[in-house]
């Protein structure tokens, strides 16, 4: 009851009319990052961050959360009509929400990419609701023991969810890591890497490497093939609109999506993974277990409903461990907690005692964003797709100037914008030498958060690194690192050695 | 031969960096406590552990001619998706590349003497043209629009002092500024 008191407090805080104003941008926003091809999700919410430094922190919050809730179903339209995927979480969507539009059904295949995003977004908001004051106050009890093995287990998990080669994986998550020990340390106050450079002195920001790696080094990957998307030359004039499908239509589906909802809100609890693993993982498992997983990609509707139901659920997944441990398991959660950070809020396990009104209206803004761009979905998918018609090389040239600006405004430090660039070129290389960005990018986020809890417990138990497997909990969390990280690895392996014998 | 040293090659250079690190993290100045870690543990051993994937590479690719890598389940799960048969491979144009990378370091180098509205334009123009985009008036327009409408927020709205460039392109800057109000 309490929390249905509070959740009301908080929309009565989300509908007040700037919030609401910060909302409605927030999914505009978000659908346009989504569609636009040059532009993913995450870059769409790290180039907003600099616009949030003067707005207050719930405006603030509400307009990332919006951006990355809208943004895993914004690209649905676009790789449905035009067989273009605005980000790698649609691409599944290219299997059989493109199959089922050339059958002559785009509008069927948009209502039930509408009926994904709307039911499993509200799915996954509600067990967020519901989860996250038990498991803060259960996260209050863990040590540092825990918080290193909970970090340890999201570093294993993005380098074995992601795409690309394990040790690839490996080399730019120890990266990651590295970078974030340059500078003066928190402990000792010892000068690392610096070289007497006085911007190495305070550390690389991990927004720059994000922002860096992300957005430069995409669009430097762009241009090498020439902006080449503009050549696409996507009908958006045609007639499009959304046919909802039937309660009855909807009855038939409801394993697929009860399951799509759970793997959505389960992969978006573990650090490391997103969205776009999400949408995959629950495409994967209707193919495994789908009543009808003999037609998956011939245009059905549980190949459309099973990732977009993923996708859009694994943000409410995701928000669990931000609010609750202060952990961010994806790029757009890490520059929402930059903005908690920012404005002088630590999320974690007290933030129920100290901003308790502040939480719930963040989850009745879940709420309202997942309605709303629903809402957007059925009414403006005509205006949103003529956005496919601005040329990718203008598109671009603004993207970059963003990322300069949003680099610059964190610290007014000019030379923040050689690191970005620099980091922009490393981007590039990795997506060149097929190095996955993510590892490195988590491994800067976590890396300061992993290091102070390590020697925290190193000091705590006398340099007796075995206490990780002397108690319960962390325990129990180096096992499922262990297990993330062999499983793969084992599974491959078994493969080869079965391909070599045949 | 050729080939298998081009594949081992980064790793080779990630490599080398690590020791070169590594040797640097054994000199990192602090006061020391006994029977406590140091400042240098964790960076030293994030480097060996980079060391040790490095070497395995190093192994892998230039004395045994070994090419498979495990790959991750994003990876796994896009290997078994249907083909996307339209799709196009698109070749390389690498002076695009190489003329937008020394455009956008010369704009950070230029920004702090031109002023954030004059390099911005330029960027914007010259940026798109390297992205062979030929529609002049929308070049014109977005760059010159663009400039003044990114001044105009970050400076008036979000209050973030963007750089002012030095005499004369100062000037320029200062009487935009005031056109907009700014003081």
């Amino acid at each position: 009851m309490d929390i249905l008191i509070n959740l009301g407090h908080g929309f009565l805080q989300v509908l007040e009319p700037a919030n609401l104003l910060v909302l409605f941008i927030g999914l505009v926003l978000g659908m346009l990052v989504a569609v636009l091809p040059g532009l993913t999700l995450v870059m769409g919410v790290v180039l907003a961050l600099p616009f949030t430094y003067s707005m207050g922190l719930l405006p603030a919050i509400i307009l990332l959360t919006a951006m990355y809730v809208s943004g895993t179903y914004g690209g649905a339209f676009t790789a449905i009509l035009f067989r273009i995927p605005g980000e790698p979480i649609d691409v599944p969507l290219l299997w059989d929400g493109y199959a089922m539009a050339r059958q002559g059904m785009p509008a069927k295949a948009l209502g039930w990419t509408l009926f994904a995003a709307l039911g499993g977004g509200l799915i996954a908001a509600s067990v967020m609701v519901l989860l996250s004051g038990p498991v803060a106050r259960f996260a209050l009890t863990f040590s540092s023991p825990e918080y290193f093995a909970i970090i340890l287990f999201g570093l294993s998990s993005v380098v074995s969810l992601g795409g690309g080669s394990i040790t690839n994986a490996f080399i730019s998550l120890f990266l990651g890591l590295f970078i974030a020990t340059v500078g003066v340390d928190s402990i000792y106050g010892a000068e690392r890497f610096a070289f007497g450079v006085p911007f190495l002195q305070d550390g690389i920001e991990y927004l720059l490497v994000m922002v860096g790696a992300y957005g430069l080094g995409e669009v430097f990957t762009r241009l090498e093939k020439g902006f080449a998307s503009q050549e696409q030359n996507a009908d958006t004039g045609r007639d499009i609109r959304t046919e909802l499908p039937t309660l009855a239509e909807i009855g038939k589906l409801k394993t697929t999506f009860l399951r799509s909802s759970v793997i959505g809100i389960l992969v978006g609890i573990v650090p490391g993974a997103g969205a776009t693993v999400a949408s995959f993982v629950a495409y994967g498992a209707e193919g495994q277990y789908g009543k009808r997983r003999a037609e998956l990609g011939s245009g059905i509707a549980e190949g459309i409903v099973a990732p977009q139901t993923a996708a859009t659920s694994s943000v409410g997944g995701a928000l669990i461990p931000l609010l609750t441990m202060g952990i961010p398991g994806s790029g757009a959660t890490a520059i929402i907690l930059g903005a908690f950070m920012l404005h002088g809020v630590q999320p974690g396990p007290q933030v129920f005692v100290t901003s308790g009104p502040l939480v719930y209206a963040i989850f009745a803004s879940l709420f309202a964003s997942i309605i709303g761009m629903c809402i957007m979905g059925y009414f403006a998918i005509k205006m949103l797709v003529k956005v496919l018609d601005m040329p990718e090389a203008v598109v671009s040239a603004f993207v970059v100037l963003f990322c300069f600006i949003g680099a610059f405004a964190a610290r007014n430090n000019l030379s923040d914008l050689y690191v970005i660039t620099a980091f922009g070129i490393l981007g590039y290389l990795f997506e060149k030498f097929r190095f996955p960005i993510a590892p490195m990018v988590l491994g800067a986020i976590l890396g300061p958060l992993a290091e102070s809890s390590f020697m925290t417990m190193m000091v705590s138990y006398s340099n007796d690194w075995t206490v990780l497997i002397g108690r319960p909990v962390s325990a129990v969390l180096m096992v499922m690192a262990v297990v993330a990280l062999v499983y793969p690895i084992q599974r491959q392996l078994r493969e080869r050695i079965a391909q070599r014998k045949a | 031969m050729l080939n298998r040293l081009l594949r081992a090659a980064p790793y080779i250079a990630l490599q080398l960096a690590a020791m070169y690190f590594h040797q640097l993290a054994g000199h990192i100045d602090y006061p020391a406590t006994p029977g406590r870690i140091g400042p240098d543990f964790w960076p030293k051993s994030i480097l060996v552990l980079l060391g040790l994937v490095c070497i395995y590479e190093i192994i892998k690719n230039l004395l045994i001619g070994e090419t498979f890598s495990a790959a991750g389940l994003l990876d796994d799960l896009m290997k078994d998706s249907p083909a996307d048969p339209d799709a196009v491979r698109l070749p390389n144009r690498p002076w695009l590349l190489a003329s937008g990378m020394l455009l956008t370091v010369a704009y950070v180098a230029g920004i702090d003497k031109l002023g954030f509205f004059l390099a911005t334009g330029a960027y914007l123009a010259l940026f798109m043209v390297i992205g062979r985009y030929r529609n002049w008036v929308v070049i014109a327009a977005a760059s010159l629009l663009g400039s003044l409408l990114l001044l105009f927020v970050f400076m008036k709205l979000v209050y973030i002092s963007l750089p002012l460039g030095i005499e004369p392109f100062s000037s320029v800057s200062l009487m935009l500024l005031s056109i907009m109000g700014v003081h």
